[in-house]
């Protein structure tokens, strides 16, 4: 079965297109059933695969490969056609994704059913969604970087085109371009990575990288350029600071994309390609520090912006943003398997999230939380099931954040403890505006009568796969953390030789203080936000209008990129500017009107000067017939025969005397 | 066999017949010069199966006396260099014939011209004997002039005047500096395989006279800047067609060139000129994309990309090394036939709506969602999304230089950014968003033009999942050509 693993991304990627063009566009399609059974063959595969690597001894890591195409190169003086690989590559921490990947897109498949029933371009969004699940499984599995990046880049452009998918509204439209040219923008730094990396190496195979970096031919300024290029990229995609805006807009997206987005793929793939190239990262302290410094930023920003959101889909994103941080964070401070071990929980609870908040937006269909309130009732399943996910993301006991969290915390104060103050304080601020989320939608008396009236749980297609979800966001940490088992699935020893991290005791207290002001602060958000017009947390509010402002305003960072955008654009006029009017005008144009200039003149010289000297000629001629003929003028023949004779006679005298 | 006149001079038949035939049998003289350029095209794909991909050196060779005293002789051949090129031009000539069924006036000359074109371009590609080349590469001008001049749009005849003057210039150069090499090889001679070993003898001095000779010719044709400014305005005024052949195949006569002769001939004069070269390189690339970020005309839009995409095929070819100029030809195959897709599919708005400002649209993706769909796909390809063949040329060229020229090739990455934003802020003006109203009527593709620009949106994704294909044809040729050259 490790054999065909490829498969796993090849069948969704053929079911996309047998979808797109096998199918007629019919809200009643049966697309979608292809396209689930598809991902339910390809989640049951990954649990095969998961369990294979799971059960040996060692981490097993399978590879297959086969030539792709030859690229002419030179190395090392010799010149000849190097192949290039397509093929897997199976470890502890690919197997893993693959089996998160493919749930997480199944489950939204299934809730689609529900969720986007009736919409009239039901096929192309099954068609993306597949699509867009191949590319991230082919990032997942793939063992050459350049493929990686090929599928990193599709990943982006199936995301442009789901962001965007009900791209008649302004809205998806505008933030699809921007999701698409922000990370992008991250993307060039990976750009230039690869081409240091073949540089360097002249391999972009995994395997054979490792190699590389092991036996130091990428090490120091080259291994932190290349490590830096690549955080670069994962920045971008990822949504780290400072590039994060552009997650916030993707929720012009259908929920369900927004779900899969920040569960699963997209988002995912950032923190995933710095584990996958952990070893670059190892061998560059600088890269790791600064992906930890990034990390934690991004956390505690992203995390302050979510208290002031009042679109309930906005406060997941940032929420999103917040604990990719973490695992940037946790990556970044040595914490190689808490970082990916709570990129695994965060997919089961997130997902769960805004699939929970989609249900909301299909019952209320708003996204403004000042509109909810009092939807417990109407919505028990939705709620109960979102309770479980915030007690998740809020690190509560026993539930599956805690213990991946737990384990980022503890990394990351083995690192520095500095860093762990901030960061558990970002930890802290997720349980209250988790907290505050839940109290605005469905807690207290409802806001709006008429919304409430209206609302009603969603069908079993939606609430199914938030029930098997919310299973899993109450035990997956658990599971997963049960006798240190994601330890030995995922050790840094696959990353890289064994490297010796700074062991620092990380004191028992410590990691229950964060536990029970973490309960502190849930309790805090539910007294502030108490009651139907939640007055307390509103004076708070005019109180520190400022500080609001800032966070509402996400610190002016969009603004900054806005301006960014327009200094392209006056640089992009000003060149054409430049190449209209004075490349073309001064440049060209004047060589034609230099040569207009000398053709004037030589004209002006011919006319004036050579031709006037002809006609001169002529006169001359003209003047010296007139004078002869005045001097013989009496018209006599033998007499002009006579002035012949005599010039004929003088020059066969000359000729003759020579 | 003579396949090799016979893919050039088929064309050359069908522009006789067509002159011979009524001018009011437009069944007939459309039938003729698709028949002749699709004869033209079946012999060059046949001989896909006959090249061998093991061979560095030139096949299916032609050679005969033509003027012997002087030493100028018919001398054909191709190599891995040439053949795709070959290919690329039968094609494309082939496209751009279905793609001129709709023109209308004085149909005859029209397809005369077109013609006479191909075979002008088809020998640039063929030609080893440098007379025989420079004959070629002139009779390329004239056809173009007239096409421009007579089927183009409002400044028509402003716009093919400047390129006729302009390309003319460059000629005169290249003329010259072809004089200086005959009378500086021992013995006389033009034949360009014999010179490419006769250059030990010259002194550096000679060959940067020469070689900037050859350069200005083929800067021009690049285009490279500075000398890139006739290529908008020639585009914006030429017929759909033309503006594809124009793009698609014209413009790698230039890029051809500085490997074919420039490289081979003058290789020190080419290792003098690199730091310019790689200059001018990044310039075609960050300047040619922002130029085209500010446009409000699609079809000016898509020509100042085209100077940002050759901009990669020099800057692949300023690395100098295999896989740079692996990236390079590569490249303008992707780019010849991406952009001769894009000016179809330019050319199709523009018939139906009469106007290719791209403010004037909006939302027209629910009303044209076919039209919408290969749009959207040969932009991305464009813009260089991994799986189509735009991005494999592109990364060839980058991975090509990167050794070489590690900051100015970091800098041309950020052309690759604009290239993406300014093709997705056309897509979003023009596709996206509600439906301007204005064009609620708008009909989607037609059979015809379906059958010019489908194959093409097939071979982008064809050659990008699978570059092999292309890349076996030319990995001996670039692996021989930059043997001997030092990292």
């Amino acid at each position: 079965m490790l054999e065909h693993v490829y498969l796993i991304a090849l069948i969704p990627l053929a079911a996309s297109l047998v979808i797109l063009f096998g199918f007629k566009e019919n809200p009643r399609s049966r697309a979608p059933y292809l396209g689930i059974a598809a991902m339910l063959w390809c989640f049951l595969q990954s649990c095969a695969v998961f369990h294979r690597v799971a059960a040996s001894a060692l981490p097993l890591s399978y590879e297959a490969n086969m030539e792709w195409f030859r690229l002419p190169v030179q190395i090392a003086g010799k010149a000849f056609a190097l192949p290039l690989q397509l093929g897997v590559l199976i470890d502890g921490p690919a197997a893993l994704m693959l089996c998160v990947v493919t749930l997480v897109s199944l489950m939204v498949q299934i809730y689609s059913l529900g969720y986007m029933h009736g919409d009239p371009r039901l096929r192309r969004y099954y068609a993306f969604l597949s699509f867009f699940t191949a590319s991230m499984l082919g990032l997942v599995v793939s063992s050459d970087l350049l493929v990686t990046f090929m599928c990193w880049e599709l990943v982006g452009v199936s995301s442009y085109l789901l962001i965007g998918f009900w791209f008649e509204k302004p809205g998806p439209a505008y933030a699809s371009k921007k999701a698409f040219i922000t990370t992008k923008l991250g993307d060039c730094g990976l750009y230039v990575a690869l081409l240091l990396l073949f540089t360097k190496t002249g391999t972009f195979q995994i395997s054979a990288l490792r190699e590389s970096v092991a036996h130091g031919y990428l090490a120091g300024a080259a291994a932190t350029a290349v490590a830096l290029g690549m955080l670069l990229g994962c920045i971008g995609k990822s949504a780290q600071w400072p590039l994060f805006i552009w997650l916030p807009d993707a929720m012009e997206g259908p929920t369900p994309v927004s779900a899969l987005i920040h569960a699963a793929t997209m988002v995912a793939a950032g923190i995933y390609l710095v584990a996958r190239t952990y070893f670059i990262y190892l061998a560059s302290p600088v890269a790791l520090e600064t992906a930890a410094w990034i990390g934690l930023i991004t956390a505690f920003l992203a995390a302050t912006m979510a208290i002031v959101a009042y679109d309930i889909k906005r406060v997941l994103a940032f929420s999103t943003i917040s604990q990719l941080g973490f695992m940037m964070c946790a990556l970044g401070a040595g914490g190689y398997a808490a970082g990916l071990f709570h990129l695994t929980t965060h997919a089961f609870f997130k997902s769960l999230l805004f699939l929970g908040a989609g249900s909301v937006i299909h019952a209320v269909h708003t996204n403004d939380m000042r509109r909810m309130g009092g939807l417990s009732k109407k919505m028990p399943i939705t709620f109960v099931t979102m309770v479980l996910a915030t007690l998740a993301i809020a690190g509560v006991p026993p539930f599956a954040g805690y213990f991946s969290k737990e384990l980022i915390l503890k990394a990351v104060y083995q690192h520095s403890p500095a860093m762990f103050f901030l960061l558990a304080a970002a930890a802290l601020l997720t349980a209250f505006y988790m907290t505050r989320l839940i109290m605005l939608t469905f807690l207290g008396a409802p806001r709006e009568e008429e919304l409430h009236q209206h609302a009603h749980e969603s069908p079993a297609s939606m609430t199914g796969p938030m029930m098997l979800l919310a299973s899993l966001a109450v035990v997956s940490g658990m599971a997963l953390a049960h006798a240190g088992f994601i330890e030995r699935l995922l050790p840094l020893s696959a990353a890289a030789p064994a490297e010796e991290l700074a062991a620092r005791e990380f004191p028992e207290w410590l990691g229950a203080g964060v536990s029970v002001l973490g309960a502190l602060s849930i309790v805090l958000g539910f007294l502030l936000y108490r009651g139907p017009a939640f007055e307390t947390a509103k004076a708070l509010k005019r109180r520190f209008s400022g500080l609001f402002e800032l966070l509402e305003n996400r610190y002016g960072f969009d603004a900054f990129f806005l301006r960014l955008v327009e200094a392209a654009d006056a640089l992009s006029r000003f060149c054409f500017w430049f190449d209209s009017q004075v490349v073309d005008r001064v440049f060209v144009d004047g060589w034609g009107l230099l040569t207009l200039i000398w053709a004037e003149a030589a004209q002006l010289v011919d006319s004036r000067l050579i031709d006037r000297t002809v006609d001169g000629f002529g006169l001359l001629s003209l003047d010296l017939g007139g004078g002869l003929r005045a001097l013989v003028r009496d018209g006599q023949v033998q007499e002009y025969l006579m002035y012949v004779a005599i010039v004929v006679s003088l020059f066969a005298a000359l000729l003759l005397m020579r | 066999m003579n396949t090799l006149s016979l893919i050039t001079f088929i064309p050359l038949l069908g522009a006789i017949i067509v002159l011979f035939l009524p001018k009011d049998r437009v069944r007939a003289i459309q039938t003729t010069a698709i028949a002749a350029a699709s004869v033209s095209f079946i012999l060059s794909v046949a001989l896909f199966f006959f090249f061998d991909r093991a061979t560095p050196g030139m096949q299916f060779v032609e050679h005969a006396d033509w003027i012997p005293s002087m030493g100028i002789s018919y001398f054909l051949g191709v190599d891995g260099l040439s053949y795709p090129l070959l290919v690329l031009t039968t094609l494309m000539t082939l496209v751009g014939l279905i793609g001129s069924l709709g023109v209308k006036n004085r149909v005859k000359e029209y397809f005369f011209w077109f013609l006479l074109l191909d075979v002008g371009m088809l020998g640039v590609f063929e030609a080893l004997d440098l007379v025989l080349f420079y004959v070629f590469w002139e009779l390329c001008l004239v056809p173009m002039y007239f096409l421009i001049g007579i089927w183009g749009g409002p400044k028509k005849e402003y716009a093919a005047i400047k390129f006729f003057l302009y390309t003319l210039a460059g000629s005169v150069f290249m003329l010259l500096a072809i004089l200086a090499v005959y009378f500086n090889s021992t013995p006389h001679t033009f034949d360009i395989l014999a010179l490419m070993k006769a250059h030990s003898a010259w002194s550096l001095r000679f060959q940067i006279l020469v070689f900037l000779g050859f350069y200005l010719a083929f800067a021009i044709k690049v285009p490279a800047f500075p000398f890139h400014t006739w290529l908008p305005l020639a585009h914006v005024e030429a017929p759909t067609a033309v503006s594809v052949i124009l793009a698609a195949v014209l413009l790698k006569m230039g890029v051809y060139g500085i490997l074919r002769i420039s490289y081979g001939m003058l290789p020190l004069a080419f290792h003098w000129f690199l730091p310019y070269l790689v200059v001018i390189a990044v310039v075609n690339i960050v300047y040619g994309s922002l130029c085209a970020m500010a446009q409000t005309d699609m079809k000016k839009m898509v020509a100042y990309s085209s100077v940002n995409h050759m901009g990669y095929c020099l800057l692949g070819i300023a690395g100098l090394s295999a896989t740079g100029f692996s990236g390079a030809v590569f490249q303008m195959i992707a780019h010849g036939i991406i952009t001769g897709a894009l000016f179809l599919l330019v050319g199709v708005i523009y018939d139906r709506a009469h106007t290719r400002d791209i403010a004037a649209f909006g939302g027209l993706a629910a009303k044209v969602p076919v039209y919408g769909a290969f749009m959207f796909l040969l932009c991305f390809a464009s813009l260089g999304l991994p799986g189509l063949a735009g991005f494999v040329g592109e990364f060839l060229c980058f991975l090509g230089a990167f050794a070489r020229w590690k900051v100015y090739t970091a800098v041309a990455v950020l052309g690759v950014l604009a290239t993406a934003a300014f093709f997705l802020r056309m897509l979003q003006k023009v596709f996206l968003g509600p439906l301007n109203a204005k064009w609620a009527e708008l009909p989607d593709m037609t059979a015809r033009e379906l059958i010019s620009i489908a194959p093409l949106a097939a071979l982008s994704v064809i050659i990008g999942v699978w570059p092999g294909w292309v890349l076996n044809l030319m990995n001996a040729t670039i692996l021989h050509m930059t043997a001997f050259v030092k990292p």
